[in-house]
């Protein structure tokens, strides 16, 4: 009987590993030939899905690739593009309504606490184990593991990949940094050499040093206006406070929150970071307050400041011939750290695109997702758009980034990204942010000292949420 | 005995039905549909305003919490404090300009079929243009009288009004005045163009001056429209909200933040939906006593109705 038991359980456990093994092997196949998504696609053949997705560069060179997907699988992609503050208003009303008008909505790394405490994102692990729709060579490993990892999972659960990468980078006159006569200045007035900012401290110095009057003379020429040392975001809202907390908070080895997820702004690291916000301030264009994540390139094109930590999805639109009289004239470098600190930080924003838990069609706009995130379509995004902003690591040795003329910026961008995380999943994300965007500009502005307003930001927070994380 | 009914033939006691009718079935298109548009959003939004309403589910009934949260927050009052100085600030200097302007156009100024159409531009500009336009012309760095003019001919330096906290509020009231006043100037010229003109030969015939036939006879009979004029615009400028959003966003910091503003942000931003309801349920109370008492006052201090 025990021998009768022995050969059904060895017989079984063979069958399994053959059918397993053959499975395997034919969508290995399958997926080579590059038919998976036409095979897995066939139970939605005529389906039409909505997917609501954000205007930048990088996504005009994709909705070249979308029509692709349609002849592939036969399911139809209504693909509408909006911009920054549209997309988000417009995607999460539909979501939090309950309409389902869209399937499929991108969301920046931010706008997931809000959404997944509001329960209206649906969860994706049904789906990647679903061996129907699962393509077996995603290679999951190859997208950039930390973005990755921090906007795409949540409380154990997966919500999305990844599809968007955008990261903060250190940019800069490379004219202006080798120029010998003020390299010679600066040097006589710092003690060490003019170059690209690696720390916070240095970036405050060239902020200050290259501030001048019109009349002056900047690089041996009269200036014809004023010229300033450094062009930051300042407005309230847009990613203002994500530069103050990414950039120089975390860099100073503060936090808005501890990590359990308790308020945390008023530590003496946030303090100095403070401070030394509200110092490069001074040495910025007077219309600060109002520059936005879009004006602050444009400044940096037109030319009339030294140097800005800014989203590098933007540079590609600014630094090109016929854009900016300055194109190939700057240099690119990670976002400089505090001196002497361990510490690694960058303002960046992992996005992704979700499925809404309303969707009728959440199988084939898996599929869509999966085929956006597939790395034969991110290969052809970069070649596209003649570099880009990589979600997968095997990205960097592309021609099109590897041979790059604009070497800096890619070399910026990949050391940011190896340390970019999403915004920690808070229900209450925008009202803290609303409000410590306030702040940050409040002490831009000198309206209030670093110490108050760190003073201020914590009990202001104290009120909305004493365990903000999800 | 009989009753005077009973009396009454059939066909005249329908007609009196019918005539008694008549009014309400002419008015009721109207009715139902400003219930519809109206009177039924009004009453969901003091409905939400008593529920925890958050990222557009309504749950459970939380009586006054809504407004006892928001009657303690300092950004509510900050808001209509900002409101309050705008609305103080601009709506008189609309008022007394426009009524200047309706006075001088009221003299047969030549040209004054060419000059009409082009005062009311700002007024016919949508609000986000009105927005755009001086953000290009007030910019910091870049800014067509901001920079361009004012900094570059040394009148004042570091111009950046919508960027400083002290200054924004007032640029924006500048905003307001520049659409608003062509508006008010040709409403009170319409109006001075309706008076009849029997009581002014009469002060003619009197030996009266333009100084007192102006306060005697043109403001008493013009009361009743500037009145009115005067209450639309102030009830419109306490709800600004398309120019401060463009321009400013309620900043720098929560210097700008008007009520309108901030109640955008607590439903479209935060989602708070119960609260922001609590809001526009006590902007509407306040302007309900407000307007009762402008009213009475109107009425029986101005002879305005």
């Amino acid at each position: 009987m025990r021998s009768m038991t022995w050969y059904l359980g060895a017989g079984f456990a063979a069958s399994a590993t053959l059918i397993a093994a053959t499975t395997f092997s034919g969508s290995l196949v399958r997926a080579q030939s590059g038919s998976f998504y036409a095979e897995a696609a066939k139970p939605y053949k005529g389906t039409t899905i909505r997917v609501l997705d954000e205007i930048t560069p990088l996504q005009e060179a994709l909705s070249k690739i979308v029509p692709e997907f349609e002849k592939e699988t036969g399911i139809k992609v209504e693909w509408e593009l909006l911009n920054h503050f549209e997309v988000i208003n417009k995607g999460q009303a539909d979501m939090l309504s309950g309409r389902g008008y869209y399937d499929a909505v991108m969301m920046h790394g931010f706008q997931l606490g809000p959404m997944l405490s509001a329960g209206v994102i649906r969860p994706i692990d049904d789906l990647v184990k679903n061996p129907k729709l699962a393509d077996p060579n995603l290679a999951t490993a190859d997208f950039i593991q930390r973005p990755y990892k921090t906007a795409a999972f949540a409380k154990d659960k997966q919500y999305a990949f990844i599809n968007w990468n955008y990261n903060q980078v250190y940019w800069a006159r490379g004219d202006l940094l080798s120029d010998l006569e003020e390299q010679t200045a600066f040097k006589a007035k710092y003690g060490y050499d003019l170059a690209p900012a690696k720390t916070i401290e240095q970036m405050r110095d060239i902020a200050e040093f290259f501030t001048r009057k019109k009349g002056e003379k900047l690089a041996g020429k009269p200036l014809a206006s004023d010229f300033y040392g450094i062009v930051l975001e300042g407005i309230k809202g847009g990613s203002t406070f994500g530069v103050l907390w990414n950039n120089f908070m975390k860099n100073y080895g503060g936090d808005i929150v501890d990590a359990a997820g308790k308020p945390n702004f008023d530590t003496p690291e946030n303090v100095a970071a403070l401070g030394m916000w509200a110092q490069l301030w001074k040495f910025a264009p007077p219309g600060i307050a109002e520059y936005s994540l879009v004006d602050v390139p444009t400044v940096m094109g037109n030319g009339i400041a030294a140097q800005t930590i800014a989203w590098s999805d933007f540079v590609l639109g600014v630094d090109k011939p016929g854009v900016s009289p300055f194109a190939g004239k700057f240099v690119y470098a990670p976002v400089p750290v505090k001196a002497g600190s361990t510490v690694r930080s960058a303002e960046a924003e992992p996005s992704v695109t979700v499925i809404s838990a309303a969707s009728k069609n959440a199988e084939p706009t898996f599929l869509f997702l999966e085929w956006l995130a597939d790395k034969k379509q991110q290969d052809k995004l970069i070649e596209l758009g003649q570099g880009g902003v990589p979600i997968r690591s095997s990205s960097w040795a592309l021609p099109a980034i590897k041979d790059n003329p604009n070497k800096t910026l890619f070399a910026a961008m990949e050391s940011t990204l190896e340390i970019s995380s999403a915004k920690p999943k808070m229900p209450k994300y925008y009202e803290l942010y609303d409000m410590l965007s306030s702040i940050a500009q409040e002490v831009g502005l000198g309206k209030i000292s670093p110490a108050d307003a760190a003073k201020k930001g914590q009990a202001e927070m104290l009120k909305l949420c004493t365990s903000c994380l999800l | 005995m009989t009753s005077i009914t009973e009396a009454m033939p059939a066909n005249a006691a329908r007609a009196s039905r019918e005539r008694f009718w008549y009014p309400y079935l002419l008015i009721a298109p109207t009715m139902i549909t400003l219930t519809l548009v109206s009177l039924v959003p009004f009453i969901y939004t003091v409905y939400l305003s008593f529920h925890a309403a958050k990222f557009g589910r309504v749950t459970d009934f939380i009586g006054f919490d809504n407004y006892l949260h928001l009657l303690s927050d300092t950004r509510f009052w900050n808001s209509i404090g900002v409101a309050l100085v705008f609305v103080g600030i601009a709506v008189p200097i609309e008022f007394m300009l426009g009524l200047v302007g309706a006075l001088v156009l009221n003299q047969h100024v030549k040209g004054r079929s060419i000059l009409i159409p082009l005062l009311f531009m700002p007024t016919m500009m949508a609000p986000i243009v009105v927005g755009l336009l001086w953000k290009i012309m007030l910019a910091g760095s870049w800014g067509l009288i901001s920079y361009n003019v004012l900094e570059r001919f040394h009148l004042i330096g570091q111009t950046s009004a919508f960027a400083s906290p002290g200054l924004a509020l007032y640029a924006l009231v500048f905003v307001d005045i520049w659409q608003w006043t062509p508006f008010m100037m040709l409403a009170f010229f319409a109006g001075l163009q309706a008076l009849p003109l029997g009581p002014y030969r009469a002060a003619a015939v009197d030996g009266a001056n333009g100084v007192q036939v102006f306060f005697h006879i043109t403001l008493p009979m013009l009361a009743p429209l500037l009145v009115v004029i005067g209450l639309l615009r102030l009830i419109d400028a306490f709800k600004v909200f398309d120019t401060v959003y463009i321009l400013t966003g309620g900043g720098p910091g929560i210097s700008t933040e008007t009520p309108s503003i901030l109640a955008n942000k607590m439903t479209f931003e935060f989602w708070n939906i119960g609260e922001a309801s609590a809001l526009a349920v006590l902007v509407w109370i306040a302007f309900f006593v407000f307007c009762n008492i402008f009213y009475q006052v109107a009425k029986k201090r101005l002879n305005a109705f």
